[in-house]
């Protein structure tokens, strides 16, 4: 089978795990979470060696490139960094409640990457201006920054379900949750993470920009977005300095900076630009 | 940390201007505004926008420079906005970061070792002196700093690391500062420009992006060959344009400058950017008697080559080969000696042309490929050659940018990934046994912190059994 054949029926193992974990939290049972992080685990090392294959793949076919360049290559890829850093913060943290917020992104993103009739997910070779290793270590920076703030989405849709009351016993869905201000230092980890990983992303991107066309910085819509994201998100690292403002305004912005990702990621092949590879 | 400037001697302004507030403010309109910018067509590529527009609209549009926003006064305001806030910022928070890295706490405290868990206490029956050396010893191999204070049957250790953490901030501060000032000694002092040259020709002067004055960079840029690779689709794989740079007419290297590998000549970077087709020295041209009724050999030559006439009329040459429009054109200059040469413009599909040009033109004597009788001369074929177009640009930022790149990134690393640890110990004789106490604090990532205390619980037991 060829690695984007092993993707597509991955897609419903990631949908699986997400069954698995919305079981646990539903029934508050013990067997559905094993299960789920089993088959999670699973999916992730499965996965891991799609990729490996399609990287094969490439050399197979003669063009010998890593399989992070295309629109369909860098969702699966994102999917993947969002298995890896899901399943990092379950093991350290001993909690999987956020598994049942993640585990639909990840499937969503292997859908949209396996079945969008407007993804191709044929090899395609490297046009000149993408071979570059900072193209490289672009995309793994840029998309483990993503996948940090896909989870600090995550945590943020959580602590809007958590609601005021810490100790609400109704449901067992709720109870699973954990306490509002764990799953704020939480939220805050991963902003610190993926801000990091998106800084390095944006530098290393310009560093490509700079060797290809001669400009570290030219304000193409994409570079932009980017841009946007990252004072989004120093915004919300800084909102913690002040007093009063914890919480739920936080929380919104965190919100207003996972959809400004997915409008780099996505809306920007509506605007015009430089990184026309992401249309194909 | 909470906003805890000095109260004291805050003066409104600085107050205003240091604040965190401002900081985040400012972050959320330069968002909002880069929104604006990528919504809105930006200069070339709002012409057809404006066309859509009501003259209205498009002056209220124009005012405020949301055409080319980026480039607009009031959006360098608020970038220049953010700097001065940083700054104002850091100046006011360094002496108190200051202050922490030097801080030095007293070394004589029982009160943090109140109630401490049963892992970070130990109980042996080792000699105390053996445990105060151990224990002295493991402190000074892991901290930066160790302090003590004797007092009757116990000891306190203060051990201390990474107090520069505290500074990681202002690093991360300083770097966007840096990279600021490397964009902005671009734009002052850079230029972004643009040479097409084709195979075989030779190139003195830069034509900038803005602006149409061409500019002599000093020195002489000759492309000695272009190509282009293809993958078996039709992409393509590679564009090489091997140049030579000259000094005067004389040869000082040679480079070949491919997409993301560009090449530098006496700070000028040139990258490759685009390429074209144009026509090349060499041509085939055909020469008939007669209005054509009788055909000759078809004659190959070169710019500038001097050819006889069949009938010994004297010599024709080509002076220049170019594209008009799309089509090949030859101009032919044809001299017999004897008053001024006839030249005129043959091109390569003559019918299909003439039905293509104004009446006076073909009426011309320059278009007529008759105009030296008896002869009728065609155009049978331009060799073709590529021509590069290589982008040169000067940027005297971009080392300060890459600096504070790196500044930024060191920055990260010291603010997040390091911690200000205070690690205290104290061992105390305790009737025959020797009781070993350890806790600490940190600055950040308790998790870390209480990793390594319970390692130092550890090691301690372990070398007190040896
Ligand atoms: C785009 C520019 C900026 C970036 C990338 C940036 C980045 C950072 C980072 C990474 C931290 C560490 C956060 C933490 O420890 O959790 C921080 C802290 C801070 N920033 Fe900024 N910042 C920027 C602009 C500003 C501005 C304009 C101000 C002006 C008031 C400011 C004031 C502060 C303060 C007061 C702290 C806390 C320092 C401390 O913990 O002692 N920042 N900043």
């Amino acid at each position: 089978m060829t690695s984007s054949g092993i993707l597509s029926y991955l897609t419903f193992v990631y949908f699986l795990a997400f069954v698995f974990y919305l079981l646990m939290m539903v029934m508050g049972r013990q067997v559905p979470g094993r299960l789920a992080t089993y088959t999670l685990l699973g999916s992730f090392a499965t996965h891991t060696a799609a990729i490996i294959l399609r990287w094969q793949e490439s050399y197979a076919a003669g063009m010998g490139r890593a399989p992070f360049s295309n629109l369909y290559e860098s969702l699966i890829f994102f999917a993947w960094t969002l298995s890896l850093l899901y399943l990092i913060v379950e093991w350290r943290t001993r909690n999987k409640s956020a598994g049942a917020f993640i585990t639909p992104l990840i499937f969503l993103a292997m859908a949209y990457a396996s079945f969008s009739p407007n993804i191709s997910s044929k090899i395609m070779p490297l046009i000149p201006a993408l071979k570059s290793n900072w193209l490289i270590t672009h995309v793994i920076t840029c998309f483990l920054g993503y996948a940090a703030f896909g989870l600090s989405f995550g945590f943020s849709l959580m602590y809007l379900f958590k609601g005021g009351d810490s100790g609400d016993r109704t449901a067992s869905f709720l109870r699973l949750i954990p306490a509002r201000g764990i799953l704020e230092e939480l939220n805050y980890q991963m902003v610190v993470i993926g801000f990091l990983m998106l800084t390095l992303g944006i530098i290393t991107g310009s560093v490509w920009a700079h060797s290809a066309w001669g400009s570290y910085w030219s304000w193409d819509p994409k570079e932009t977005w980017s841009l946007i994201t990252w004072f989004v998100y120093a915004a919300v690292i800084h909102s913690r300095l002040v007093r009063g403002w914890k919480g739920k305004k936080i929380i919104i912005l965190c919100i207003v900076g996972f959809a400004c990702v997915l409008f780099t990621y996505f809306g920007v092949n509506y605007l015009a630009g430089l990184h026309s590879y992401a249309t194909n | 940390m909470e906003e805890t400037i000095n109260e004291r001697k805050a003066n409104p302004v600085l107050k205003f201007f240091g604040s965190v507030k401002l900081a985040i403010v400012l972050l959320i309109l330069l968002a909002v505004f880069s929104v604006a910018g990528t919504m809105i067509p930006q200069k070339e590529g709002a012409m057809e926008f404006i066309q859509g527009l009501n003259p209205a609209t498009f002056n209220l549009l124009d005012f405020f420079g949301l055409f080319d926003l980026y480039h607009a006064g009031w959006f360098r305001l608020l970038i220049g906005l953010l700097a001065l806030n940083l700054v104002v910022c850091s100046i006011e928070r360094f002496p108190s970061a200051w202050r922490r890295v030097k801080a030095r706490p007293s070394v004589d405290r029982s009160q943090p070792f109140e109630n401490l868990p049963d892992t970070l206490v130990i109980s042996t029956d080792s000699g105390y002196e053996e445990a105060l050396r151990i224990s002295q010893n493991l402190l000074k191999k892991r901290f930066r700093t160790l302090r003590s204070e004797r007092k009757k049957d116990r000891v306190f250790f203060l051990a201390e690391k990474g107090s520069f953490s505290h500074l990681g901030v202002f690093l991360v501060h300083l770097s966007v500062l840096v990279i600021l000032i490397g964009a902005l000694a671009g734009s002052f002092f850079g230029f972004e420009g643009f040479v097409k040259i084709a195979e075989g020709e030779t190139v003195d002067s830069i034509m900038p992006r803005s602006g149409n004055q061409s500019f002599s960079p000093g020195f002489e840029i000759r492309c000695d060959k272009f190509t282009v690779e293809f993958y078996d689709n039709g992409s393509p794989r590679e564009y090489r344009s091997a140049v030579t740079f000259l000094v005067g007419g004389k040869e000082v290297e040679k480079r070949d400058i491919l997409v993301n590998h560009p090449v530098t000549f006496n700070g000028i970077t040139f990258y490759q950017s685009t390429y074209e087709k144009v026509a090349g020295r060499g041509l085939r041209i055909k020469l008939s008697k007669e209005g054509g009724k009788e055909d000759l050999k078809p004659i190959d030559a070169e710019i500038g080559q001097q050819i006889q006439l069949p009938g010994k009329e004297g010599f024709f040459q080509v002076l220049d080969i170019r594209h008009m429009g799309t089509a090949p054109a030859a101009l032919v200059s044809v001299e017999t000696g004897k008053g001024e040469p006839t030249r005129f413009w043959i091109f390569e599909n003559f019918e299909l042309i003439r039905s293509r040009l104004p009446e006076q033109m073909i009426k011309s004597p320059r278009f007529d490929p008759s105009a030296f009788k008896p002869y009728t001369f065609s155009l049978l074929g331009v060799q073709e050659r590529y021509a590069t177009g290589l982008q040169a640009n000067q940027d005297p930022g971009v080392p300060i940018v890459w600096a504070g790149f790196i500044l930024i990134v060191l920055g990260f690393i010291v603010t997040f990934f390091t911690s200000q640890q205070f690690v205290r110990v104290l061992v105390e004789k305790k009737n025959n046994k020797t009781v070993i106490m350890v806790t600490g604090s940190a600055s950040r990532n308790r998790p870390a912190l209480d990793r390594d205390l319970q390692r130092l619980v550890e090691d301690i037991r372990s070398l007190l059994a040896a």
